[in-house]
């Protein structure tokens, strides 16, 4: 910053940028921290109600049962033989645990198969979503 | 800003141009607060019995919840309420190791299975599993 040679009384006013650096670092961190990249279902599942259920790990992969029996993962629609394949190429990169979100009017036989498949495509923490309360 | 000094005039100010950082951090704060998801999932661990284990299982030292296309539940062929269950799982499974299967139909409601899974473990049931019948 050049200051001007005539006016020696005039005095730089410049913001201190610093604390406002220091601030936003640290919301960048928790962010960053934070964030996990899920991929929702992208579907309205309305879940069954269960009094004993826990919180289940953030970073998972959902699988949705729609009403009508279909089987969503990632806003796409897959067969149950579909979402066997999907799970196992997921678990290659990373084990993670699988919830299956499943309309509480759908059927029983379609979260059985499904189960089945995730099982066998080698997910070690299978659960099944419930209404948070 | 630090004050200058009145002797040396002729010494360059050296300081960093710090805009440009500041616009990429915020572009990485915007970024990670828009894709940052806050996502809570309650739910249920659940089990089927494995081959191995259903073939050591004692029949007898178990307890059968058979829910029915027509979302009734039957125990030892009658039908029961949830309330009933939770007090006949207690009253059998008491501190033991009982296993508890349900055999639910392939038509019944994934939320008539919850409630009976939820009904039954309220009882105090420990080893859980399900299995499916057409």
């Amino acid at each position: 910053m050049r200051r001007s040679l005539l006016s020696e009384t005039d005095i730089a006013t410049a913001i201190d940028l610093s604390p406002m650096i220091d601030c936003i670092f640290i919301l960048l961190i928790f962010f960053i921290v934070t964030t996990v990249f899920v991929e929702e279902p992208g579907l309205e599942v309305s879940r069954p109600d269960a009094t004993i259920d826990r919180d289940l790990e953030k970073n998972s992969i959902i699988v949705a049962i729609s009403a009508d029996n279909k089987i969503v993962y990632g806003g796409r629609e897959l067969g149950v033989a579909g979402v066997g394949a999907r799970v196992r190429q997921l678990l290659t990169k990373e084990d993670l645990p699988v919830i299956i979100e499943a309309d509480a009017s759908s059927d029983h036989g379609v979260f059985s198969n499904v189960w089945s498949e995730v099982k066998n495509a080698g997910a070690k923490k299978i659960s099944l979503s419930t209404l948070k309360d | 800003m630090a004050k200058q000094s009145i002797l040396g005039e002729e010494e360059e100010r050296t300081e960093i141009d710090l805009s440009p950082m500041i616009d990429c951090i915020f572009i990485l704060l915007i970024f990670f607060i828009v894709t940052t998801v806050f996502v809570e999932e309650k739910g249920l661990q659940v089990h089927k019995p494995d081959a191995a284990a259903s073939a050591a299982l004692d029949v007898d030292e178990s307890i059968t919840l058979e829910i029915t296309a027509s979302n009734a539940v039957m125990f030892e062929g009658e039908e029961i309420s949830a309330v009933d269950i939770t007090n006949r799982v207690r009253a059998t499974v008491g501190d033991e190791d009982i296993p508890v299967i349900i055999r639910a139909h392939e038509k019944t409601h994934h939320g008539t299975f919850v409630s009976v899974w939820d009904a039954a473990a309220r009882g105090g049931a420990k080893s859980l599993s399900f299995s499916t019948i057409n």
